[in-house]
C-alpha cells in the first residue's frame, strides 16, 4: 500500500491507498503515531482504500481513541464497501464520516 | 596390401613376352637357316672357283698340247718325214713325249712309242674318243692326262689334229713333260683370283710345294698357309676348316692334272653374309612386331579396356545410390549383352529394395503404431475430473522417435507427470524410450517419490546399456489437492509455468540423464501450482527447431510464444500445444524437423485446496489463492469482497494463535455448494473455537471498545454461515457466503 501524508500546522490529511490489512497496518499505524503528537485535527482520506480488515479498524479505533482526547479526527470520502464495515462493526457510530 | 593389375597393363605385359618368344624363335631360325644358306652358298662359291681354277688350268694346257699338235700336224702336212726318225725328230724338236700317226682304219702306222705300232685305237675307250677325227665330225681332239688304253698305269695327256692325207696325228705329254707345261701355266694363275671378297684359290704340286698363291708363297710348302691336307681322310669337294694366314677359313680342295687346287674363303665373310641377312631380318620383324603390338593394344583398349571404363563408371555411379544409371556400352556384342545384364540386375535390385523399403516402411509404421499406443492418446484423458485437464502432443521426425511423455494417477490425488527424450532417433531409441518409459513408471507405482524413481530407474537402465544411450526427463508427482509438484529434472528442459498470462521457466538446477552414470543422486524439487495455472513440458525439439538460416528457436521465443492468457480448461492445453507448434512451424519454414517434438501441457484448475505455513507472511498467497478459486466458481465481487476479509481474519487468527511459536501448517479449501462458496480452514492446532468467544458490543463509544474480537465478529456478521468443529485433531472452520445477496 501506499500512504500520502499532508501536514499543515497541526492538521495532518492521510491517505492510505489499497488494502488495510493485517500486513499493512502496522505500517499505517507507524506513519500515524509518528506525527501524532503534535497533530489537533486529522483527516482521514480514504478516497482510494479499498479494503479493510479488523487489523485495519484497530489502527483507527487506536487513533480515534487519542483524537478524541486531543482534538478532531475526521473521515472523508468513504467508499461504500468500507463503510458497509464501519456500519457493521459499530464504527460508524462514534467515528466523524464527512 | 596387393596392388591390382590393370587389364591393358597384363594384356600389354603377355603380349610383350609373347612378341619377344617370337622374335626369339624366328631369329633362331632364321639363324639357323641363313647360316646354312650361307655356307651352302659359301661352298658353292668355293666348289665353282676350284672348278674354274681346273678348267682354266686344263683349258691351258689343252690349248697349249693342241698348239703342238697343230704345228707338227702342219709339218707333216709340209711334208716332213713321218717315219720313225722323223717323228723322233719331230718329237725332240717340239718338246713332246710321244707321236703316233694313225691311218685311216684308226690303226697306229708310225709311233714314237714302240709298243703302240698297230694298235687299233678302238680296243680303248680312252683311245677310242679319237674315232671322232676318222668319221670327219671332228677336225680335233683334246684328251685330258690319264690313264692310256693301252695300259692303265701309264699316264698320258693326248691331243689329234686330222691329216691332209687322211688320219689323224696324235701327241702326248708323259708325265714329266705334262707338269712341265702345267708348272708354266699354274705358276701364279691364281695371284688375283679372289673367292668371294677376301677369298683365294692356293694351287700346290703333288708334294705340297705351293706354286700359286696369292701372298706369293710359291715353292714354300703348303704348311705355310696354315692348310694340311691328307688326301686318304679328307675326301675332295667337301667343305673343312682351316687357319689360313690366321684366320678362320672355311676350305675346299679338289687334286686335278697332279696339283692340289684349295679354295679359301674366311669364315667371317661367309657369316657376314649371315649376319646381314640376320640382322635385316630382325629389323624388318621388330618393325612388324612393333605395328602389331600397337595395333593390338590399341584395339584392347579401344574394345576392352575404354568399355570397362565406361562400364565402372556406372557402376560407381549406381554403387553410389543412383539406380537409375544405366550401363550403355554397346560397340560390340559382348559388352552389349553385359550392359544389358547390369541394367537388369540393377533394375532387379532396385524391385527388390523397392520391396524391402515398403516392408521397412510397413514394419516402421507398426511400430510407430506400437510406440503411439504406448503413449496416452485419448485427450481429454480424465475426462471426469474438474481439477485437471491434460494435453500432449508427439511428432516424431522419423517414423518412430526417442521422445516420450506419460501420466498416470498413482493415486486419486497423485498424478505422474513425465516428459523425456532419448539421445538418437529411430528403432534404437524407441526400444530404449520404451524400457526407459516401463522402468520409470514401476518405480513410481511402486511408491517411489520422483527423486527415488529416478535414482532406481537410472540404476535399471545402467545396466547393460551397451548402446550408450541416455534419456533427459522431466518426472513430477501433482498432489492434485495442494497443486505442489514434486519433480525431479534428469538434465531436460526447464518446463514452463503460465501464470496470469505470464510465462516463466521453472529453473531450478538440473541433475545427470538418465542411463548416463550408475549411483548418481537426484533431488526432489518442488513447485507450486495455483489453481488457473499452465505448466508446459517439452522437449528440446521446440526449443532446438532450426530455421534457413540455423538459428534455434530457442527459449526466449518459446517464453514470448507462450506469455498470453489462455483461458482455461481443455481449450486451454490445447491452445498451448497448439501456439508452440504454430510458433515452431512459422519460426522453421521450410526446414524439415531434425528432432522429435513432443509437448505435454497441464492445466490446474485445482480442487481450490491451498496447504500453507500459519504465518502472516504468506497472507497475500492465501488471499490470492482464494480470490481466484472464488473467480473459478464465479462467485460475484461483493460476496467475494466480504469472503476476502474473512479469510484474513479467520487466517491471522490461526497464524497468531493455533501454534504459538511452532511452525505448523493451514490447509484451506474452496469449494461452491448450492450457489454458495464455502471454504474450509483445517490447522493442528491447540484446540480452540472462536466463536465461543463472546461479540463485542458494537453500540460502545470509541473510548470503551476493546481491541479484540473484532475479526471474527465481521466474520460472523458478513458470512451466511460459520461453523466451528474439531475433527481427527484439527481444527475445522468453515465459513459459507451465498452468491445473491
Amino acid at each position: 500500500m501506499t500512504i500520502q501524508k499532508n501536514l499543515q500546522g497541526s492538521t495532518l490529511t492521510i491517505a492510505p491507498e489499497g488494502r488495510l490489512d493485517t500486513i499493512t497496518s502496522p505500517q499505517f499505524e507507524s506513519e500515524l503515531r509518528a506525527d501524532m503528537n503534535t497533530v489537533t485535527d486529522l483527516i482521514l482520506d480514504l478516497a482510494n482504500l479499498t479494503y479493510i480488515s479488523s487489523a485495519g479498524l484497530r489502527v483507527i479505533l487506536s487513533a480515534q481513541k487519542v483524537m478524541s482526547k486531543k482534538g478532531t479526527m475526521v473521515l472523508r470520502n468513504v467508499r461504500p464497501e468500507i463503510m458497509e464495515i464501519f456500519e457493521i462493526t459499530g464504527f460508524s457510530s462514534f467515528l466523524t464520516i464527512e | 596390401m596387393q596392388t591390382k593389375k590393370t587389364i591393358s597393363g597384363t594384356f600389354l605385359k603377355w603380349l610383350f613376352l609373347i612378341v619377344a618368344v617370337a622374335f626369339a624363335v624366328s631369329m633362331v631360325f632364321s639363324w639357323t637357316l641363313q647360316t646354312r644358306l650361307s655356307k651352302k652358298s659359301a661352298y658353292n662359291l668355293l666348289r665353282l672357283n676350284i672348278a674354274d681354277v681346273r678348267q682354266d688350268v686344263i683349258d691351258a694346257s689343252d690349248a697349249n698340247l693342241l698348239a703342238l699338235t697343230r704345228d707338227i700336224a702342219g709339218e707333216i702336212d709340209g711334208g716332213a718325214a713321218t717315219d720313225e726318225a722323223g717323228l723322233a725328230a719331230l718329237m725332240e724338236r717340239h718338246d713332246v713325249s710321244e707321236i703316233n700317226l694313225i691311218n685311216a682304219e684308226g690303226i697306229i702306222t708310225v709311233t714314237t712309242h714302240a709298243d703302240f705300232l698297230n694298235y687299233d685305237m678302238r680296243s680303248g675307250k680312252q683311245s677310242a674318243e679319237f674315232l671322232g677325227l676318222l668319221d670327219g665330225t671332228e677336225q680335233w681332239h683334246v684328251q685330258s692326262y690319264q690313264p692310256t688304253s693301252y695300259d692303265a698305269t701309264l699316264l698320258r695327256k693326248y691331243a689329234g689334229v686330222c691329216l691332209t692325207k687322211g688320219g689323224f696325228v696324235e701327241v702326248a705329254y708323259d708325265a714329266e713333260r705334262f707338269q712341265r707345261d702345267i708348272d708354266h701355266q699354274i705358276v701364279g694363275v691364281t695371284r688375283n683370283r679372289h673367292v668371294g671378297e677376301n677369298g683365294c684359290i692356293i694351287i700346290a704340286d703333288v708334294n705340297w710345294n705351293i706354286v700359286s698363291d696369292r701372298n706369293r708363297n710359291e715353292g714354300k710348302n703348303l704348311d705355310v698357309t696354315g692348310i694340311w691336307i691328307d688326301r686318304p681322310t679328307m675326301p675332295e669337294n667337301t667343305v673343312f676348316t682351316a687357319e689360313v694366314y690366321g684366320e678362320t677359313c672355311s676350305c675346299m680342295y679338289t687334286f686335278s692334272e697332279g696339283y692340289y687346287i684349295v679354295a679359301v674363303l674366311p669364315e667371317n665373310e661367309i657369316l657376314l653374309q649371315r649376319d646381314t641377312s640376320v640382322r635385316l631380318t630382325a629389323a624388318l620383324e621388330v618393325l612388324v612386331f612393333l605395328s602389331l603390338f600397337a595395333v593390338i593394344f590399341l584395339l584392347v583398349r579401344k574394345l576392352v579396356v575404354n568399355n570397362i571404363r565406361s562400364v565402372n563408371n556406372s557402376l560407381s555411379k549406381i554403387t553410389d545410390g543412383d539406380l537409375d544409371e544405366q550401363v550403355n556400352v554397346r560397340s560390340n556384342t559382348e559388352f552389349a549383352s553385359l550392359s544389358d545384364d547390369i541394367n537388369e540386375t540393377v533394375s532387379t535390385l532396385k524391385q527388390y529394395i523397392a520391396a524391402a523399403a515398403a516392408r521397412i516402411d510397413r514394419e516402421l509404421a507398426f511400430a510407430k503404431n506400437i510406440q503411439q499406443s504406448a503413449l496416452p492418446s485419448v485427450f481429454p484423458p480424465y475426462p471426469d475430473r474438474k481439477d485437471l485437464n491434460l494435453f500432449a502432443t508427439m511428432d516424431t521426425a522419423k517414423e518412430v522417435g526417442g521422445d516420450f511423455y506419460d501420466f498416470y494417477f498413482l493415486e486419486d490425488n497423485k498424478l505422474a507427470l513425465l516428459v523425456a527424450d532419448v539421445s538418437g532417433k529411430g528403432i534404437p531409441a524407441a526400444m530404449f524410450m520404451m524400457t526407459g518409459k516401463t522402468v520409470l513408471r514401476d518405480y513410481a507405482e511402486r511408491g517411489d517419490a520422483p527423486a527415488v524413481a529416478a535414482f532406481n530407474a537410472n540404476n535399471k537402465l545402467c545396466e547393460g546399456n551397451d548402446a550408450e544411450m541416455f534419456i533427459t526427463a522431466w518426472m513430477g508427482y501433482l498432489e492434485t489437492d495442494t497443486g505442489l509438484v514434486r519433480f525431479v529434472n534428469a538434465g531436460h528442459n526447464p518446463p514452463v509455468l503460465i501464470r496470469d498470462g505470464r510465462a516463466e521457466f521453472i529453473t531450478q538446477k538440473a541433475d545427470l540423464t538418465l542411463a548416463a552414470m550408475d549411483g548418481v543422486p537426484y533431488r526432489e524439487q518442488t513447485l507450486q501450482l495455483m489453481p488457473g495455472d499452465l505448466l508446459f513440458l517439452y522437449t528440446d525439439g521446440v526449443t532446438e527447431a532450426a530455421n534457413a538460416s540455423e538459428e534455434l528457436f530457442g527459449n526466449n521465443r518459446l517464453r514470448e510464444a507462450l506469455s498470453k492468457r489462455f483461458g482455461s480448461g481443455e481449450a486451454a492445453v490445447r491452445a498451448v500445444c497448439g501456439t508452440v507448434k504454430e510458433a515452431v512451424g512459422a519460426f522453421a519454414g521450410d526446414t524439415p524437423q531434425a528432432d522429435d517434438i513432443t509437448m505435454l501441457c497441464l492445466y490446474y484448475a485445482g480442487n481450490n485446496t491451498l496447504a500453507v505455513a500459519a504465518k502472516t507472511d504468506e497472507l497475500p498467497t492465501v488471499t490470492g489463492f482464494v480470490n481466484r478459486a472464488l473467480e473459478g466458481l464465479g462467485c460475484p465481487e461483493t460476496a467475494a469482497a466480504q469472503l476476502d476479509i474473512a479469510v484474513e481474519e479467520i487466517f491471522a487468527n490461526i497464524a497468531n494463535y493455533a501454534y504459538g511459536s511452532e511452525p505448523g501448517d493451514v490447509t484451506i479449501r474452496v469449494r461452491s455448494e448450492d450457489s454458495a462458496a464455502v471454504i474450509e480452514f483445517r490447522d493442528r492446532g491447540v484446540a480452540f473455537n472462536p466463536l465461543e468467544k463472546p461479540d463485542p458490543d458494537v453500540s460502545l463509544p470509541a473510548e470503551k471498545r476493546e481491541i479484540g474480537g473484532l475479526g471474527i465478529f465481521m466474520v460472523k456478521k458478513s458470512m451466511d454461515d460459520v461453523t466451528y468443529q474439531r475433527d481427527n485433531d484439527e481444527n475445522v472452520l468453515t465459513i459459507r457466503k451465498n452468491f445473491t445477496k
